[in-house]
């Protein structure tokens, strides 16, 4: 006798699915695929996307007041082009808010009004001072400087702000003052950054009390006329020309004197790299690359750096007895 | 593979024995070296995408350092367990 054993894959012909649902099938199968990619795609684009739509001036302006009008300081010449005002405030370094450079959407969650600034150590007459007090008390004027970045880029910017010496006049440093330590916020609900828990947050730079003192140092409220946006250091961050722009402390929330020298936060990171001076000077490279040269934002062009970022006339008479020190790092 | 098992759980007790318990990933590996995370975090941020270091790497630097050699060190020991007695069996 014949036994016939069907085999697994052996149906009927019954079983088997008409031609034209079989076509639908298909149809459907491919329509579900196509839906299936597009929708990656957004998954991809909501997770890895770069979302850099809306506005990187947005504020409140009921919160956030304009800026009063300021007088252009023509006594610093920039000798190039003003940036455009968009690349300013979409493409900077702020760690507290990632290590990217289009971190303004995260930042500008952070509110900068009420805000206050604390000035405090080594000084006659310390305090707390509402920034916008502080505007209104000092008085504001517009100049136009040079921002060169460790990482080879500048920009042009048109700052609002005040001198810093004419801070350190109200609250009066001591003669034992040796140095200015610029401590930076710590926002945790918006300063995402602030997870990484390992580093030696707050965010510190620092900078010598004749360094303080100079004609070039800057206490930063605005930018192209409007308030300073939180990417850019908003409501208050000091500006050193003459200097690598990480040495420029942002968002300041203390201002301390003090005898002991800071040690700062990039400093506690890569302290070969990211020293103390920090000046500007082309023959000096960075361990990974050149510093002769740097790429104007905006333009693309590259021109040649210069010494002291182009101000040592004002500056390189600070460093003159200074030559054991690390000055360009 | 059970020794490797057997050695990542005695560097998870290692771990957190010498940096304590709730000592994050990060924080041993900034201990170790301070310059690694910052230049990591900028490698992936800039060049590959920001949300990739706050979904993948922030969570795996967040968490206790023990806990990854922790998970590796019992996955082993479980697999090499089970690759023993499929042997003895088969």
């Amino acid at each position: 006798m014949r036994i016939h054993r069907k085999r697994g894959w052996e149906l009927p012909e019954s079983a088997a699915t008409p031609e034209p649902v079989a076509l639908k099938r298909r149809s459907l199968m491919l329509a579900a695929g196509a839906g299936a990619m597009i929708s990656l795609e957004a998954q991809a684009q909501w997770l890895f996307g770069r979302r850099e739509s809306g506005d990187p001036w947005q504020r409140n302006p009921a919160d956030i007041p304009d800026l009063p009008p300021a007088m252009r300081n023509t006594r610093y010449q920039p000798g190039r082009a003003i940036t455009g005002e968009r690349e300013p405030v979409t493409y900077n370094n702020f760690y507290e808010f990632g290590s990217n450079k289009d971190i303004w959407p995260t930042a500008l969650r952070m509110p900068t009004r009420p805000w206050t600034v604390k000035v405090d150590g080594m000084v006659e007459q310390p305090g707390e001072f509402d920034v916008d007090d502080l505007m209104k008390r000092i008085g504001l004027e517009e100049r136009v400087y040079r921002l060169r970045c460790v990482e080879a880029w500048a920009m042009t910017v048109p700052w609002t702000g005040f001198q810093l010496s004419k801070l350190l006049e109200i609250v009066k440093p001591l003669g034992s003052a040796k140095y200015v330590r610029f401590e930076t916020a710590q926002r945790p609900d918006s300063m995402v950054g602030l997870r990484q828990s390992w580093y030696p947050w707050p965010h510190i730079e620092g900078c010598t009390i004749e360094e303080a003192a100079n004609e070039l140092t800057f206490m930063v409220m605005g930018i192209y006329g409007k308030p300073l946006p939180p990417q850019n250091g908003g409501p208050l961050r000091v500006a050193f020309p003459w200097k690598y722009g990480f040495k420029s402390g942002k968002s300041l929330a203390r201002i301390t004197l003090t005898d002991q020298r800071p040690k700062s936060f990039w400093e506690t990171l890569q302290g070969s790299e990211y020293g103390f001076w920090a000046n500007v000077n082309p023959e000096v490279p960075h361990p990974r690359w050149s510093q002769a040269s740097e790429r104007l934002i905006g333009s693309g062009e590259r021109v040649p750096t210069q010494l002291f970022n182009g101000y040592g006339e004002f500056v390189a008479s600070l460093y003159t007895n200074l030559q054991n020190e690390r000055l360009w790092a | 593979m059970m020794v490797v098992g057997v050695m990542l759980l005695a560097l998870a007790c290692g771990i957190a024995i010498w940096f304590g318990p709730w000592a994050p990933l990060g924080g041993v590996i900034f201990q170790l070296y301070p310059a690694f995370l910052n230049t990591l975090q900028a490698g992936v941020q800039r060049r590959i995408a920001p949300e990739l270091w706050d979904l993948v790497f922030l969570p795996a630097l967040t968490a206790p350092a023990w806990l990854i050699p922790f998970i590796l060190g019992d996955l082993l020991l479980v697999i090499g367990i089970l690759r023993r007695r499929r042997r003895r069996h088969g």
